[in-house]
């Protein structure tokens, strides 16, 4: 039996017909405006977080790095337009050499002493029993505070102390590590390569794994040494790692100066000067806000382009980041 | 109408929407200086580096006093270690939460005032204040001419040296003269087959601004010269007397009496410097670090290039002085007048003598104030006689610059002298660039 639609109801389906892709539209409309506003409040305490501890401390450094202000007042800001970054390249500067130079050699004598030394580390590790103990040993001076690593470094460095006394048994002068502006620096970024030492060890390590037994095996089959397939196996698998840590390490070693603070204050002399700590010195002992901030972008711009470049290389070569 | 609803009545929704707000207003006006309620005491706060041990104890000692018997205002101190001292001022004045009075390191005076931190000293406090202390501590607690707080602990510089090391290489005194320094710390160093230094004739240290700035400038004042000239708008140190300290102590590296990297505060407590350059503080940190070995230590005024030359050397100090934010300066300078000038009566000296409270309590921590009665009252016949050079000093003794970027032309200085002693710079590259950093840094328009 076929119930026969009444008038009424024909009528009520024909107007629900002519009316239905304006009111489905209005009812999809509804529904993602209603998505968004969900969207949004599940976002808000992210964005707001950003806001407070990014966009708003950033605003204030722009705003900072083109004005005199000298710590105490915020009614005591006054605008000077580009003058702080004028006084930051203005001849007799030392921001441009030697503050800068030392950053960008601190952080390149720290990559590349990290990166190699960890590799090696990282495939000897591999090779080893008891891997897991071997990585937490590496990863040691990650948990360690940079006060104790910097003081017992500074302690092993000193004339008579523990390097000093190896290199007088072995009948060898003694040597004023972090008393001479030629040996400071150097002395301070290896100190910074051994304490980065363990994060950059674990992620290698997670790679080596990562790379597949079958590639070794054809290679051990074809007769390739340990050097080839360690130079064509190992090192170009472990890329996406490398750059990892490359970028990584660098911007760690751009803007760190704990280690220095602790163990040479930036001296002798300004031997081991860096960005981060004159920009430290300029606010909080000078009580030049303005300088500080204007050199805080000029290092958050230098960043920039160091991690493009880095980007960049390791997109030619097929990689990304 | 249900309960909730009723008017006047307060619904859980509105509580929940009330509290978040009552809870950052209350915070926002939490009353820092007592409740603010009529009858109720004011309460200052007094912002310090006296953090720890004797320093602590000592200040605590005189505000608990001042509690005890004033009931209208009551102090209440607050403490950071020294080296966070100037970044907590600078925060707390940001954030409008800056204590009543401060305790400021003296160089940093033309900063602070320039920030306008700082408060004059009412014209009865300044009088107080110039009349009561030496030249030295006033010039200290004063930027431009304009006194700004109550000296409190004045450091002055003289020559500590290890007698024992001074007659091991047969010298009998400490010396007068640049001549007779050299002399003798070119006979009290010796060093191992390795190069080490076993003892430095003379220390100087790269180990802070005190051991590397403080000995220079001491040695520089003992010359007739200063760092600063006189309208503080450009260093003075590119002058004869600048050429010969930095000729001095660059001798005395290159020659081997002194190693740079080696930190005297350590090594002279340990035997291992015959001389070196310090304040009158390290003398109490001595007794403790070196016990009964202590009896080698003497102290002599810093040596003059000539013997005829009149004597100088430079002081350093901290001062107390009220904020421009405190809402009661007259209060807070009320209780500074009787921390600091109050005279009463000394228990362990003679019958009828008297000291204010903050020398009694400066030399109960091994330190001084710049009041020199008071300095001879309380150390009396009976103290250590390795104190009186550094009191004697008080009436000779330059104040450390204070003008606006005082900081910074000490840190440039530092950085040069630290590259004139390992050897960056020469003499003439140092003074230059001294002279062209700290001129281009105090030329600014602050």
């Amino acid at each position: 039996m076929v119930n026969a639609p009444s008038p009424a109801t024909t009528e009520r389906a024909q107007s629900q017909r002519s009316a239905g892709p304006v009111a489905g539209r209005r009812g999809g409309t509804r529904h993602r405006r209603h998505q968004t506003v969900v969207a949004c409040l599940f976002l808000a305490p992210t964005l707001l977080f950003f806001a407070v501890f990014l966009i708003l401390p950033l605003g204030f450094a722009l705003l900072l790095s083109m004005s005199h202000w000298a710590g105490f007042d915020l009614g005591g800001i006054r605008p000077v337009g580009l003058d702080n970054f004028t006084r930051l390249f203005a001849d007799g500067s030392t921001f441009l050499v030697p503050v800068l130079t030392h950053t960008l050699l601190f952080a390149l004598g720290t990559v590349v002493l990290a990166l190699t030394g960890s590799v090696l580390v990282a495939t000897c590790i591999d090779r080893l029993r008891f891997q897991g103990m071997w990585r937490t040993v590496y990863f040691l001076p990650i948990v360690t505070t940079v006060v104790a690593v910097g003081n017992v470094w500074k302690y092993m460095y000193e004339p008579g102390g523990l390097v000093n006394g190896a290199l007088n048994t072995l009948g060898l002068g003694s040597v004023a590590f972090l008393q001479d502006p030629d040996t400071a620096l150097p002395s301070v970024v290896v100190v910074q390569a051994w304490a980065s030492f363990g994060s950059a060890i674990l992620v290698l390590t997670a790679g080596l794994k990562s790379v597949p037994a079958s590639y070794y095996e054809a290679a051990a089959l074809d007769g390739a040494g340990p050097v080839v397939v360690f130079r064509d196996i190992t090192l170009p698998l472990l890329r996406p790692c490398l750059l990892f840590v490359c970028i990584t390490q660098f911007l760690t070693g751009l803007q760190s100066f704990a280690l220095i603070i602790v163990m040479t204050k930036g001296g002798p002399g300004d031997a081991t000067d860096v960005a981060a700590l004159e920009m430290y010195q300029q606010a909080f002992s000078y009580g030049d806000w303005g300088t500080a901030s204007a050199a805080a972008f000029v290092l958050f711009v230098v960043v920039l382009m160091v991690t493009l470049a880095q980007l960049w290389i390791f997109r030619r070569k097929g990689e990304d980041a | 109408m249900t309960p909730s609803r009723r008017a006047g009545t307060l619904s859980r929704r509105h509580f929940v929407r009330a509290l978040p707000l009552a809870l950052l207003a209350t915070g926002c006006a939490a009353p820092r200086q007592g409740t603010g309620r009529p009858g109720d005491p004011i309460v200052l706060t007094l912002l310090s580096h006296y953090a720890s041990g004797v320093l602590k104890r000592a200040l605590q000692g005189p505000v608990d006093e001042w509690n005890a018997t004033h009931d209208r205002v009551k102090v209440r101190t607050r403490a950071v270690a020294f080296a966070d001292l100037l970044t907590t001022f600078m925060v707390r004045q940001a954030a409008g939460q800056g204590a009543d009075i401060l305790h400021p390191y003296c160089l940093w005076n033309g900063q602070l005032v320039q920030a306008g931190v700082l408060r004059p000293a009412p014209s009865e406090h300044a009088e107080d204040i110039t009349r009561g202390y030496g030249e030295a501590a006033v010039g200290s607690a004063s930027v431009g001419g304009k006194v700004y707080g109550y000296p409190t602990e004045v450091q002055t510089y003289a020559l500590y040296y290890n007698k024992r090391l001074l007659r091991a290489a047969g010298i009998d005194r400490p010396p007068r003269t640049w001549r007779e320094l050299e002399e003798t710390a070119y006979r009290t160093t010796e060093r191992d087959r390795y190069g080490n230094t076993l003892v430095q004739g003379f220390g100087l240290s790269t180990y802070d601004d005190s051991t590397t700035v403080g000995q220079t400038l001491a040695l520089l004042n003992a010359a007739g010269g200063r760092f600063v000239s006189a309208d503080g708008r450009s260093t003075a140190i590119d002058s004869p007397a600048g050429r010969a300290v930095f000729d001095l102590e660059h001798r005395l590296v290159v020659n081997g009496a002194s190693a740079p990297g080696v930190n005297v505060y350590q090594a002279f407590p340990s035997g291992q410097v015959a001389m070196v350059i310090s304040a009158g503080w390290w003398t109490a940190s001595l007794k403790a670090l070196m016990g009964k070995n202590y009896g080698d230590v003497g102290v002599a005024p810093v040596p003059v290039p000539e013997a005829d030359d009149k004597r100088a050397t430079l002081s350093t100090g901290f001062m107390l002085g009220v904020d421009t934010a405190s809402a009661y300066p007259r209060e807070a300078w009320e209780f500074l007048r009787w921390l600091n000038a109050e005279k009463m009566s000394v228990q362990s000296a003679e019958k009828g003598a008297t000291a204010t409270r903050m020398s009694t309590l400066q030399v109960s921590a091994g330190s001084m104030t710049g009041r020199a009665d008071d300095m001879r009252t309380l150390l009396g016949k009976e103290g250590d006689p390795n104190l009186r050079p550094f009191l004697d000093a008080l009436g000779y003794a330059v104040p450390e610059p204070d003008v606006p970027g005082a900081q910074q032309a000490k840190s440039l200085l530092r950085k040069n002298i630290e590259a004139l002693w390992t050897g960056q710079q020469s003499v003439d590259a140092a003074l230059r660039s001294t002279r062209r950093q700290v001129d281009q840094e105090m030329s600014r328009p602050w």
